[in-house]
């Protein structure tokens, strides 16, 4: 009797054990192999809008955070300067071409008269209608210079999208290829979610992924668009061309990497506002097509 | 799936949550627990607890994926 007891009770207690560890693999397969992250963020393409030219701001056309079309003006850089000095080499080539008319009449009139002036007058004179000519082509393309940056004050928008961080105000004076303000490309924005270099090998190009934003109970839906193609390598320091420098490190702990994969949007619930920098917790749904991926087990 | 769940502001991973309810579950239930004859046929009792413990935390995990909408609690 006693025997059986004793039987039965081991029974139980393995039983048990193996509930425990079923449970176990149950919270580690949800835990840490689905392909699930907290760990994204919207992203969205920046183009930051620089003047081509220098000089003081003398009209700003945008509001901080307006939307803009691509093409919209967005600032004006001192056109009358550079009004100014499109006069001004316009002038310069006008007075090169009556230069020239003048030297070619001169060279005309020299050449009739062979008899009474000298060679080397004729040749000077040659000379000279072909380095006023030579000057002209040199003060026309000043010209057109002076028309392009003239035209270049105009500040226009590159790219649709939203303005943003925008401090700038008449007055400012602007040098060429200073950013002025920052434009957010509005058609790139998409989520990237940081995974797991663990979770990746259920992640393929295509699925089907759904976005929550932090604090945001609707779903937005997307898909996954591509995987980042490499991430930096943290153990090891140097240049190409230099030898390579491992850091001697030994780790009881290691920690997986975060791969970025990036989640192109297919569909946001009206009222919902993306805006980029927002957390996202991203959820992949891998298809079932068949694919074998091998997890391995916590070991 | 629910995986982060904010109290005052802290958004804290789902699992810790999950984790403190089992723990709390397995707290009330053991007195019941200890009136059932199935506990003498354990050698240690508190293993019991500990797989009730799992089992619940699990359980909690998984039916919080297939029954809360998203915006009731995270």
């Amino acid at each position: 009797m006693l025997h059986r007891h004793n039987l039965l009770r081991s029974i139980a207690t393995l039983l048990v054990l193996l509930v425990i560890l079923a449970a176990i693999y149950a919270l580690w397969i949800r835990y840490q192999v689905e392909p699930v992250t907290r760990d994204g963020k919207v992203r969205a393409d920046m183009v930051p809008v620089a003047a081509d030219v220098s000089g003081l701001v003398t009209e700003v056309r945008v509001a901080d955070n307006g939307e803009v079309k691509r093409g919209d003006v967005l600032f004006v850089i001192d056109r009358p300067r550079y009004r100014i000095a499109l006069e001004q080499a316009q002038a310069v080539l006008a007075s090169q071409q009556a230069a020239l008319a003048q030297a070619v009449r001169e060279d005309r009139r020299n050449r009739a008269m062979t008899d009474v002036i000298a060679a080397e007058a004729i040749e000077q004179g040659r000379a000279r209608v072909e380095e006023l000519r030579a000057a002209i082509g040199q003060a026309s393309a000043a010209r057109d210079l002076a028309r392009f940056n003239l035209e270049r004050t105009i500040v226009r928008a590159p790219v649709d999208g939203t303005v943003s961080n925008v401090s700038l105000q008449p007055g400012v004076y602007l040098t060429a290829g200073k950013p002025a303000l920052a434009l957010v490309y509005t058609r790139s924005m998409r989520v990237e979610g940081y995974f797991e270099e663990t979770k990746l090998p259920a992640i393929r190009v295509g699925d089907p992924a759904s976005v929550y934003l932090m604090g945001v109970a609707d779903e937005i839906k997307g898909h996954v668009e591509s995987i980042a193609g490499g991430v930096e390598d943290r153990e090891r320091a140097g240049a190409d061309g230099q030898l390579a420098n491992v850091n001697p490190s030994f780790t009881w702990v290691r920690l997986a990497q975060r791969i970025p994969v990036r989640i192109a949007i297919d569909a946001i619930p009206a009222n919902v506002r993306m805006i980029p920098g927002q957390t996202a917790t991203v959820v992949v749904h891998p298809r079932d097509d068949g694919r074998a991926v091998r997890r391995s087990l916590p070991w | 799936m629910i995986e982060e769940i904010h109290v005052l502001g802290v958004y804290m991973p789902a699992a810790l949550v999950w984790a403190i309810g089992a723990a709390v579950l397995v707290y009330l239930l053991r007195v019941p627990i200890q009136r059932l004859p199935i506990y003498r046929l354990l050698w240690h009792p508190s293993l019991f607890e500990l797989a009730l413990f799992a089992l619940l935390w699990w359980g909690l995990s998984a039916s919080a994926d297939l029954l809360l909408p998203h915006g009731v609690l995270s």
